[in-house]
């Protein structure tokens, strides 16, 4: 039997039908939990908080989340070394409640992903993301090859990584997990949409049991999310199959074999 | 208030007494433009409604299509089209995130989810940057991004033209989508046997927000009166309405699990008192409504604001006593609104009565009663059409978008690449969110028209377009494949008591009835807005905008716009060339595709250039088409005789021929367009083309 899944409804919360989706796609047992609900939050193998606005970004986003009743739980379970994936919105409360880089206490948070640069707006930008650590370092990779490039929408008004730059030194040294690239895989400044610090689209955590991505790989997941792509190209004929970003939840169902 | 005297006078004659207060700005707001298109109605009953494809034509919130069948489920799309144009000018940042929540519910109140949401705006002339008119196109985007996105309903087409004729009246037109199975729609009407039920509203606490926002739009924009007009725009809150759409979409369930059939509508023009008259009026009831149970924001509200006032991200439902504490519970406990919001929830409010009366009461006093009917049912205003000149039929077809404009003939292609109507609107929809919910197949910038597979595990898609005519908007559903299944209008016009105007209205009425016919399409819904004119009498250009959905019954044969790889033969086809197209395109013969508009050839060519980052140029050998061929589609064909043996069959002579040949970058690197011995270097022109939009939008 695969693992449960809980996906995270905050109230806010907008992408959790299609992270839902791509979970079970890849084969996971996964189901949203509504915040109403939190108390069923122990029961599950894994924890993944999606994309959208969670009480609507106050103050600054995830500061408010971080704070849920929600998150006692997943703090709970993080440190217990359960699997906490956290994407875009997800990835902002995982940062706010210190969970990545996780050098301090909890809800202590040491960076945060802030308003994008320099536009100071939204953006909603097909990228790439490309592995930054080695992909042991982190069970969720793990599955995943050196190196490995992956799509994905940024789309995201705060999105940029900042951090006091002792604390970016500790992680570029020991927490990047992903930066953005072209998709080529070549990396370089043009191909970082929002200004993020070092290139950052992602944290882990000293255990590599906590990840959180800034952009959205589920948002580009399924064949048909990229048609310009060749048959060839999009592993297979089969339209509605898995694909592109969902390389990263395969890693991740993976990780809960 | 916008109540004309004659007006007034058949409201007292008909309750053969002067009207309450409350039941004064009632009327002011049901009898408006904006509630009873009393200026357009008759034109309205033109267009045509009907067809194979209608599920639900014109009528009730949104219109709907037959979309297709999945796992024995016939599935439909809701389409719903309004305008925000007043209120975007005078605040535009709120007028224009109202719009995209007014549109939402629309959608909603049919029983559907949410898909797709696109956007038409008309700007004035914004190349100063101190103008107003600049930061109402700023601002008006950011207020259609921060609604769009934190609903999380991905916006996936659009357009936006910049005239001074829209200097002093911005317009904002919102589409939004749903999805819904054919036997699960919900009427925006009490039930059949619904006497006694419950009249339940949900949503933000009831304010002073909004009041009069119905006859405000019915009226035009006086300068000196913008200050009190911004009292008449509503207040947004998307936050609340991401969390109310998901309580909703339980309800729903909940009704289906309990085999419920409910009455549910929005709360738009004329606050309570216009959704509770409408739901009950049209399934044949009255209603009594508790104006001391309405959830209220502020103390002492006097009766009338409550009743009519538009406060947002409001709803009503027409339930059962036995499911009302149900549903109550999913809004209030299960989705938590009071905790969401300060003061939110769901809450009874009255009851749907048999008698055909609509009684309102506040503290111990009957505020209004009178005759449901009388409240509700039509009133029009038939003028006589004068002839309009110059040339109506050209000035119908002619909103923005399909103007006549220079083509690479007349001026370099550099310059019509950069011109304000042509450039890159990039810039602008990167703040649209265009692929959340993970259905997103083209966002925008991609192909003509947005594609979204919105059925999990089913093959067929839909394809939404926006144009300022019905002929192009078809045009960019077929350009990605799609067979059109339906329209939707916005018709934004001047004041409808100047001859001349309500004349311009009339023909264009006339014009889109017969394009559509021409088709073979069905409006299945629409919005009216008139009074787009300024206190000098300056009214905006006529402005028709046509939203087309189509369905895509595989979408393994999607067609974007980007060039796929060099020789490919590309091909002009003319107007009439739909069914030819559609079935090249079903033969998996076409590798691109994009309309061809005003702009000409080369402008369609270098775009397909550009979606494919510039990877293919163009060389073209005959590149001079006759002017009234300007209107058609470019594509590639992977397969040049397979295609040009179909195209001979189904088309006649005149009808297509071969206009060039894609290539790769020159020794050099240089990638370019080439026709008539001139050639265009494609990173020249993209730059060119991305340059003007992205200076305002910075």
């Amino acid at each position: 039997m695969s693992a449960k899944v809980a996906v995270l409804v905050f109230p806010g919360t907008n992408s959790e039908t299609e992270t839902v989706r791509i979970c079970r796609d890849v084969g996971l047992d996964a189901e949203s939990v509504h915040w109403s609900n939190a108390g069923h939050l122990p029961n599950y193998a894994a924890y993944v908080l999606p994309g959208g606005f969670a009480y609507e970004d106050r103050i600054r986003a995830g500061a408010i989340s971080a704070h849920d009743p929600m998150m006692d739980y997943v703090i709970e379970a993080a440190e217990e070394g359960k699997l906490v994936l956290g994407i875009c919105n997800g990835a902002q409360i995982l940062l706010e409640a210190g969970l990545v880089p996780g050098t301090a206490a909890v809800r202590k948070p040491t960076a945060a992903f802030t308003r994008n640069a320099p536009s100071g707006k939204f953006i909603c930008k097909h990228v790439h993301i490309k592995l930054a650590m080695d992909p042991a370092r982190c069970p969720i990779t793990a599955a995943l090859p050196n190196n490995a490039l992956i799509p994905a929408w940024a789309a995201h008004g705060e999105g940029r990584l900042a951090a006091a730059p002792e604390r970016l030194d500790e992680i570029a040294a020991e927490y990047l997990a992903f930066v953005y690239a072209h998709g080529d895989g070549t990396v370089d400044d043009a191909a970082i949409p929002n200004g993020s610090a070092l290139g950052c689209a992602g944290l882990t955590n000293k255990k590599g049991n906590v990840l959180a991505i800034m952009p959205h790989p589920e948002r580009d997941a399924w064949n048909f999310n990229h048609p310009d792509l060749t048959a060839r190209d999009r592993e297979g004929t089969n339209i509605l199959a898995p694909s592109g970003g969902a390389a990263l939840f395969r890693a991740f169902a993976k990780a809960l074999q | 208030m916008a109540l004309r005297p004659d007006e007034l006078r058949r409201i007292a004659e008909g309750l053969g007494r002067e009207p309450t207060t409350v039941e004064l700005h009632a009327f002011d707001a049901q009898w408006s433009e904006h509630c009873s298109y009393k200026s357009s109605r008759h034109l309205l009953k033109q267009l045509p409604a009907k067809g194979p494809n209608v599920v639900l034509g014109p009528g009730e919130d949104a219109g709907i299509l037959h979309l297709g069948e999945h796992n024995g489920e016939r599935y439909g799309v809701v389409i719903a089209h309004e305008s925000h144009n007043h209120p975007s000018q005078v605040v535009p940042f709120e007028g224009a995130a109202t719009g995209v929540g007014g549109i939402v519910r629309d959608v909603l109140c049919m029983g559907a989810e949410v898909i797709a949401l696109a956007d038409c705006l008309r700007f004035g002339r914004v190349e100063d940057p101190n103008s107003h008119q600049r930061y109402v196109a700023q601002q008006v985007v950011d207020g259609i991004a921060a609604y769009g996105n934190a609903i999380g309903v991905p916006n996936i087409a659009g357009d936006v033209y910049f005239d001074e004729g829209f200097n002093d009246n911005c317009l904002v037109n919102v589409i939004a989508l749903g999805l819904v199975k054919e036997d699960e729609i919900i009427h925006s009407r009490a039930p059949k046997n619904s006497a006694g039920w419950d009249i339940v509203l949900v949503g933000k606490a009831t304010d002073a927000s909004g009041f009069g926002g119905a006859s405000f739009s019915s009226l035009t924009l006086e300068e000196e009166n913008q200050e009190a007009n911004k009292s008449a725009v509503q207040v947004p809150d998307p936050f609340l309405k991401n969390v109310i759409m998901r309580a909703t979409y339980r309800v729903f369930e909940h009704l289906r699990e309990k085999k419920i059939t409910a009455g549910f509508k929005d709360l738009g023009a004329g606050g309570i008192m216009g959704c509770t008259a409408e739901l009950c009026a049209s399934g044949g009831y009255g209603a009594i409504i508790d104006l001391d149970d309405v959830n209220v924001a502020v103390e002492n509200l006097p009766p009338e604001v409550i009743a009519v006032g538009e406060t947002q991200e409001r709803l009503c439902w027409i339930l059962p006593g036995d499911v009302t504490l149900d549903v109550l519970r999913i809004y209030n406990e299960e989705f938590s609104l009071p905790e969401i919001a300060r003061g939110a929830r769901a809450v009874v409010i009255g009851a749907v009565q048999s008698d055909k009366r609509y009684v309102m009461r506040h503290g111990s006093e009957i505020v209004m009663d009178v005759p449901i009917d009388f409240l509700t049912g039509a009133i029009s205003n038939e003028r006589e059409v004068k002839t309009c000149h110059p040339e109506p039929r050209a000035r119908a077809r002619e909103s923005k978008g399909a103007r006549a404009a220079p083509t690479a003939r007349d001026e370099g292609l550099r310059e019509v690449m950069s011109r304000l109507d042509t450039c890159s609107r990039e810039p602008l929809y990167k703040e649209y969110d265009a692929v959340v919910r993970g259905t997103t197949v083209i966002p925008r910038g991609h192909a003509d028209a947005g594609v979204i597979a919105p059925v999990p595990g089913a093959l067929f898609g839909i394809a939404l377009s926006v144009a300022g005519n019905v002929a192009e908007a078809v045009r960019k559903v077929v350009a990605v494949g799609a067979r059109p299944l339906g329209l939707t209008d916005c018709l934004n016009f001047g004041n409808p008591n100047n001859e001349e105007h309500y004349a311009q209205l009339a023909h264009a009425v006339s014009e889109l009835a017969a394009e559509a016919k021409h088709f073979g399409l069905p409006f299945v819904s629409g919005n009216v807005s008139l009074y787009n004119e300024s206190s000098s009498g300056t009214a905006i250009p006529s402005s028709p905008i046509i939203g087309c959905v189509g369905v895509i019954g595989d979408l393994r044969k999607v067609v974007t716009m980007g060039f796929k790889q060099p020789e490919s033969g590309l091909y002009f086809i003319g107007p009439s060339g739909i069914g030819a197209l559609l079935q090249a395109i079903g033969d998996e013969l076409v590798l691109s595709a994009s309309a061809v508009g005003p702009d000409g050839l080369l402008a369609a060519a270098a775009k397909m250039a550009f979606a494919a980052n510039n990877d293919f140029g163009v060389k073209f050998t005959d590149a001079q088409p006759a002017d009234e061929e300007l209107a058609g589609w470019l594509i590639e064909a992977g397969d040049s005789s397979a295609f040009e043996l179909l195209a001979g069959k189904k088309l006649r002579r005149e009808g297509w021929r071969r206009v060039g040949v894609t290539t790769v970058a020159d020794i050099e690197g240089r990638v370019d367009i080439s026709a008539d011995g001139s050639s265009w270097d494609l990173d020249d022109l993209h730059a060119a083309w991305s340059k003007p939009l992205a200076e305002i939008y910075a």
